[in-house]
């Protein structure tokens, strides 16, 4: 214990005097403008795009087709994952107990906040900081810790099953794919926004195609990440026996 | 003073974050277990990323981030002299979903690995599920 | 103007902690608990330059679902280092 403490004073110190000797001997000049292709996102972004948000008519507009990547990518890394694994619905009835009534109540009241501020990141992603894939993040926390403290037996017994979330987290994906696929039908390029979609509808800015976006990302990563929980929660003892064919 | 002290956070942070990296190599490479390889890779991945934020740093005060206020477009000259880089945060996006996936498909794979080789320990788990002699 | 520069000062120094107490511990769920203030040290630097949906998703997804994920993974293999 007292070895490393002494490494780690050493790591302080030595880091220290090395950046003030550095920038005495040096002094560098540090930045204090914005670089040439962010001033022009920053200043054209509302006028070409509808969404006062930079950030967000960069990752779904500007640079749109790199989403839809990623979104294959995290797509196909939940598939190989479940694949490994196998799901017995008999062993997780078995485990029914939970934590205590003290856990099971505060549980109940976090989660519940959890998802109305993760509600309020998804559907004001186009206007304000947040998106798609903050919210789904944010309801895939809640529902890990809905799962240790409610037994998942008990979730099992109310209808919730691992192919109802990736029958959601499926449909999700197609509804992304065809708001992507649907401007081909009147000869643009895929993933356009603009001169498709309307900016506003009967008065509330939607910003085209951004919100649908930020919808169904969302949806689809809170049932990736739910379904997942699911299966890493199924107790050892289920899978002896046999090299998990 | 404060230039002195700009120049000395912009030397901090470089010096801090390529330290991390080392720290986080070496965990890497010369931890015994699956999962300490697991956890200082995250870390690795993490000092990645803030790294390519800290890129479109610049000291302007106050920072604020590149959202407008009004549907209108108003405060546009204040915008371009004050706002964060919103380019390095898009990619930063696509890279943190990219690493969550890869990191959950690795712990997968270390709890398959277990099944299988009833240890952690990496040159364990090498030998038992390869047959080859892991020699030093 | 001052708590910002202040801030850029503190939150690479607490990070340097917790990264080399993170690798260096042979108890797995400590080493998981220091990652998790890593990640609380590197959003405090985010929020100081500025970022607001890079720090959302970044604690979301850093404090919340890599340590939950470590936890499940480490109650199913072993719990101490060699």
């Amino acid at each position: 214990m007292s070895r490393r403490i002494i490494i780690l004073i050493l790591l302080f110190t030595a880091t220290l005097i090395a950046s003030f000797t550095a920038t005495i001997i040096l002094n560098p000049a540090t930045p204090s403008e914005l670089k040439g292709l962010a001033k022009y996102y920053v200043l054209n972004t509302i006028n070409e795009t509808a969404s006062p948000e930079a950030v967000t008519a960069i990752v779904w507009d500007y640079r749109g087709l790199d989403t839809i990547y990623e979104t294959l990518v995290l797509y196909l890394a939940i598939v190989g994952g479940l694949a490994m694994f196998k799901m017995s619905e008999e062993a997780l009835l078995k485990t029914r107990i939970g934590l205590t009534l003290l856990s099971k109540t505060s549980t109940k009241i976090v989660a519940l906040l959890i998802a109305s501020i993760a509600a309020a990141i998804v559907f004001h992603g186009h206007l304000s900081p947040g998106g798609g894939f903050p919210g789904g993040s944010a309801v895939a926390v809640a529902s890990m810790i809905i799962i240790p403290v409610f037994a998942a037996g008990t979730l099992i017994e109310k209808g919730v099953s691992s192919t109802k979330l990736v029958a959601i987290r499926g449909a999700a994906l197609t509804a992304l794919g065809l708001v992507a696929l649907l401007p081909v039908v009147k000869g643009l390029e895929i993933v356009t926004n603009q001169r498709f979609y309307p900016a506003s509808i009967l008065g509330l800015p939607i910003s085209g195609s951004l919100s649908l976006y930020n919808l169904f990302e969302s949806l689809a990563v809170a049932s990736g990440f739910t379904a997942i929980a699911l299966y890493l929660s199924i107790p050892e003892e289920a899978h002896k026996g046999g090299s998990g064919a | 003073m404060v230039v002195v002290l700009e120049a000395f956070t912009y030397i901090l942070i470089i010096a801090v974050l390529g330290l991390n990296a080392l720290v986080s190599i070496y965990g890497i490479v010369y931890g015994r277990s699956l999962v300490k390889k697991l956890i200082s890779l995250t870390i690795l991945s993490d000092t990645v990323l803030v790294a390519v934020i800290f890129a479109g740093f610049y000291y302007a005060y106050p920072i604020v981030p590149p959202v407008y206020q009004d549907l209108a477009g108003a405060g546009r000259e204040f915008l371009v002299k004050h706002a964060s880089d919103p380019l390095p945060q898009a990619l930063v996006l696509t890279g943190i979903v990219i690493g969550l996936a890869v990191n959950a498909l690795i712990a997968f794979g270390i709890i398959q690995a277990y099944r299988l080789a009833k240890t952690t320990d990496a040159r364990k788990v090498v030998e038992v599920l390869s047959g080859v002699e892991v020699t030093e | 103007m001052i708590t910002s520069i202040l801030l850029l000062i503190i939150a690479p120094l607490l990070s340097i902690f917790f990264v080399y107490m993170a690798v260096t511990e042979k108890d797995l769920l400590k080493a998981a608990a220091y990652s998790a203030g890593q990640s609380i040290a590197y959003s405090i630097l985010l929020q100081a330059m500025s970022t607001p949906d890079i720090v959302m998703t970044y604690i979301a997804v850093s404090v919340g679902l890599y340590s939950a994920l470590l936890v499940f993974v480490i109650s199913k293999t072993e719990r101490f280092e060699r």
